[in-house]
């Protein structure tokens, strides 16, 4: 059993679109920059990694996460050949902080503000005409519980396609919190590195539209995303936990560890998150810790919450198809308990990629973690489409109306209700 | 060298869902099937539900209150599935368990308080122990915490229908194998923040917390768990209408009671409604936000303890919101349509 990634869209401090989000991670530049939407001297962190779309320096607007959202459905949709009509298309979108950030300004400075837009399914239905849509709020995680659901729908035979997608905003109050807690401000995220002071939160949104395995062209093949709980602790990770995250999609993905070829780290560059990450990578893995090449996209885009998953699985696709890892910048030192991992830093490397495992771990203990596997031919660098890399495999467009009798789910049944 | 897909898929399971437990945490009401019957009356006299006093203090004390209402609820429904015993021991594996949350307004008071906190003065007088509550899935990242569940863990914040979502997702992550059950919890309270952005008095708004355990019917019969009801058709549309067809279509006959949405444009002018009497939790609760379409799953269960035979409707939301999802439920034990 697997599914198709058909297509794909992003919004990011580093770019307006996968393209651009690509080819930024691959060329190694960073969306790092002083506080634009904050009152800078209230926090002791000054950086983040904002997408700079506010009206003037220093003011802010609510709704900026939802209007990512809709640009990067868009994409997908177009990438994908799918009509722009979601009737009966199921829509899930993982957040971290949905439209609380709207909330704030709400609250705070008087801003207009409506409890039906804390959700997005009022903006999809508005410009999709989406009525099959879920606001999955699951921490840096969401948007991978998010694909994983996607496939659990499509196997239950109750969609032909899923549009599955991410999107977060900063905060007042998270990066706030954030600034709070971590021992010293960090100046920006440095995964795995041993002097990494912490976390700086990002913008950006991200979609992907999932298919049946028997459906046409594709970015690549999904072969399984694991979901689980540490149920441990409610900001700490649980080595424990994330590995048997890892070890489920193995086993759900038919794979051995010894087979992966590419991890895009969760890598949020915190002390705890990169620890429990690498011990858990080390205990899963073993011996065969040093045969994949690991990334850690955090590095250039920052934590961009609940959307982080996602296009992470979206640099994976795009790996698989291209044989380009985007490096992992400001990684100088590995931390000891990585010393035999084996990062792609600095430089983007070149690489036969055919499986990717991506990991996305959140608050309260939730994890998943997705196997991706290439599609196509035997070699990993094929470019397959117009020059500006639109690299699909295949090359039929056109538009498709997706579904047939809309939106019945029997829930406990199959397919054979409808 | 291409790697191979596991040789056999894995079936989403056909069989009944069934809900095993329910669990409630609502002021004037402990008995399910008095749950229908609720009236404003009783529940204003009986004051707020008082978790410490149904928990212990230990270790409530950085929790917030939705946090809290759903650790009174998601207990009771455990306990009533036979799933945890009174020590609080789990009788399965924590694995086998997963946790579907719904809850609209949550976390606004932790975010726009600590928002407040940060413009009067800076960072440093925030309180840290704050962190967790910001997170909007703090509730069900307690409730695994508390009990060791350690299957899937999903925190919907769906609008006005995220209630019944929360309950279908559930029976999905059954029928896909991810999990043995779930214990599916709805939560929101009332406070400043909530009630002046939602423009509404407190008194308009549910304090409480209901939970329910679904599981394979066939899983309940393995364990010796009673079954309290079977769940059907769900359907989320844009309109009552659309999704009340959507959900009724094919049924053999109109269900006994309809647990409706009652703000305006939540009944339906469609052929179904004037033969159907709708029946209005919130007027006894005040408006419930996500946490509506558990309490009234619960509610279809109580209808059933009583003595309802037929089929039980249950819709939440408007035609002005985003959709309307809809669930139709059984008594247990009368296998699919």
């Amino acid at each position: 059993m697997s599914w198709l990634i058909s297509g794909t869209g992003a919004v990011a401090s580093i770019g307006g679109s996968t393209d651009e989000v690509f080819a930024a991670l691959c060329a190694g530049q960073s969306g790092l920059a002083p506080l634009r939407g904050f009152d800078r001297c209230r926090y002791r962190a000054r950086s983040a990694y904002e997408i700079d779309d506010r009206p003037a320096p220093g003011t802010d607007v609510p709704l900026r996460a939802t209007g990512w959202l809709l640009r990067a459905v868009a994409e997908a949709l177009a990438d994908a050949g799918l009509d722009t009509d979601l009737s009966d298309v199921p829509v899930i979108v993982g957040t971290g902080l949905r439209e609380l950030r709207s909330a704030e300004l709400g609250w705070r400075d008087g801003a207009r503000f409506d409890a039906a837009e804390l959700h997005f399914g009022t903006a999809l239905r508005e410009r999709f005409a989406a009525a099959r849509t879920y606001t999955l709020s699951n921490a840096c995680a969401a948007s991978v519980y998010a694909l994983a659901m996607a496939c659990d729908l499509l196997d239950a035979d109750a969609a032909d396609a899923v549009v599955v997608a991410g999107t977060d905003t900063l905060t007042e109050s998270m990066f706030g919190l954030l600034d709070r807690v971590q021992l010293e401000p960090p100046d920006q995220v440095r995964p795995f590195d041993v002097a990494r002071r912490g976390t700086l939160l990002g913008d950006g949104a991200v979609a992907v539209v999932l298919r049946r395995a028997d459906h046409g062209p594709a970015a690549a093949r999904v072969r399984a995303v694991s979901m689980n709980c540490d149920a441990s602790h409610p900001t700490a990770p649980d080595p424990g936990g994330i590995a048997a995250a890892i070890r489920m999609a193995h086993e759900r993905a038919g794979v051995t560890a010894g087979q992966v070829d590419l991890i895009l780290l969760h890598g949020t560059g915190t002390p705890l998150n990169d620890e429990a990450e690498a011990a858990a990578l080390g205990d899963v893995f073993g011996a065969a810790i040093d045969r994949p090449l690991l990334t850690a996209v955090k590095s250039m885009t920052g934590h961009t919450s609940g959307g982080s998953g996602l296009l992470s699985v979206i640099v994976a696709a795009r790996a698989l198809a291209t044989g380009r890892i985007p490096p992992t910048i400001g990684l100088r030192e590995p931390m000891a308990e990585a010393a035999r991992f084996r990062f792609v830093r600095h430089t983007e490397q070149a690489a036969d990629i055919r499986l990717a495992q991506v990991d996305a771990f959140g608050f309260g203990g939730v994890n998943a973690v997705a196997v991706l596997e290439r599609v196509g031919g035997e070699t990993g660098t094929e470019r397959v489409g117009g020059e500006t890399g639109t690299e699909r495999v295949g090359g039929e467009t056109g538009t498709e109306r997706v579904g047939g009798e809309a939106g019945t789910e029997p829930a406990g049944g199959g397919g054979a209700e409808r | 060298m291409a790697v191979p897909l596991p040789a056999a898929p894995r079936p989403t399971s056909t069989d009944p869902i069934a809900v095993t437990g329910v669990g409630l945490a609502l002021p004037g009401v402990e008995d399910v099937a008095a749950l229908p019957g609720a009236t404003r009356t009783a529940v204003r006299a009986a004051g707020p539900v008082q978790p410490a006093a149904r928990l212990g203090r230990r270790g409530l004390r950085y929790l917030d209150r939705t946090s809290q209402l759903a650790l009174c609820a998601g207990q009771d429904a455990l306990r009533d599935a036979t799933l945890l015993s009174a020590d609080g021991e789990l009788a399965v594996a924590g694995e086998s368990v997963a946790v579907v949350a719904s809850s609209n307004l949550g976390s606004l008071d932790t975010v726009c308080q600590v928002a407040s906190t940060i413009a009067e003065q800076t960072t440093d007088r925030v309180s840290p122990m704050a962190l967790p509550n910001a997170s909007s899935n703090v509730i069900a990242a307690v409730v695994a915490m508390r009990f060791g569940l350690r299957g899937p863990n999903l925190a919907f914040t769906n609008g006005p229908t995220s209630g019944i979502d929360a309950v279908f997702w559930a029976a999905l992550l059954v029928s896909a194998g991810r999990c043995a059950r779930a214990l599916v919890i709805g939560a929101e309270t009332s406070n400043p923040v909530v009630a002046r952005l939602l423009g509404r008095t407190a008194g308009e708004l549910l304090d409480g917390a209901v939970a329910v355990v679904v599981e394979r019917a066939a899983t309940a019969d393995d364990r010796a768990a009673s079954q309290l009801a079977e769940l059907g058709r769900y359907a989320r549309r844009p309109g009552v209408a659309a999704c009340v067809d959507q959900v009724l279509a094919g049924a053999p006959g109109l269900p006994g009671i309809w647990f409706a949405d009652s703000r305006p444009g939540g009944t339906a002018a469609g052929p179904v409604t004037p033969r159907l009497a709708d029946h209005d939790l919130t007027a006894a609760f005040g408006l419930a936000s996500g946490a509506l379409g558990v309490l009234q799953c619960a509610a279809a269960v109580g209808w059933f303890a009583a003595g309802g035979a037929d089929a039980a409707l249950v819709t939440a939301g408007a035609d002005t919101d985003d959709a309307v999802a809809g669930m139709l439920l059984r008594p247990a034990g009368r296998g699919r349509r």
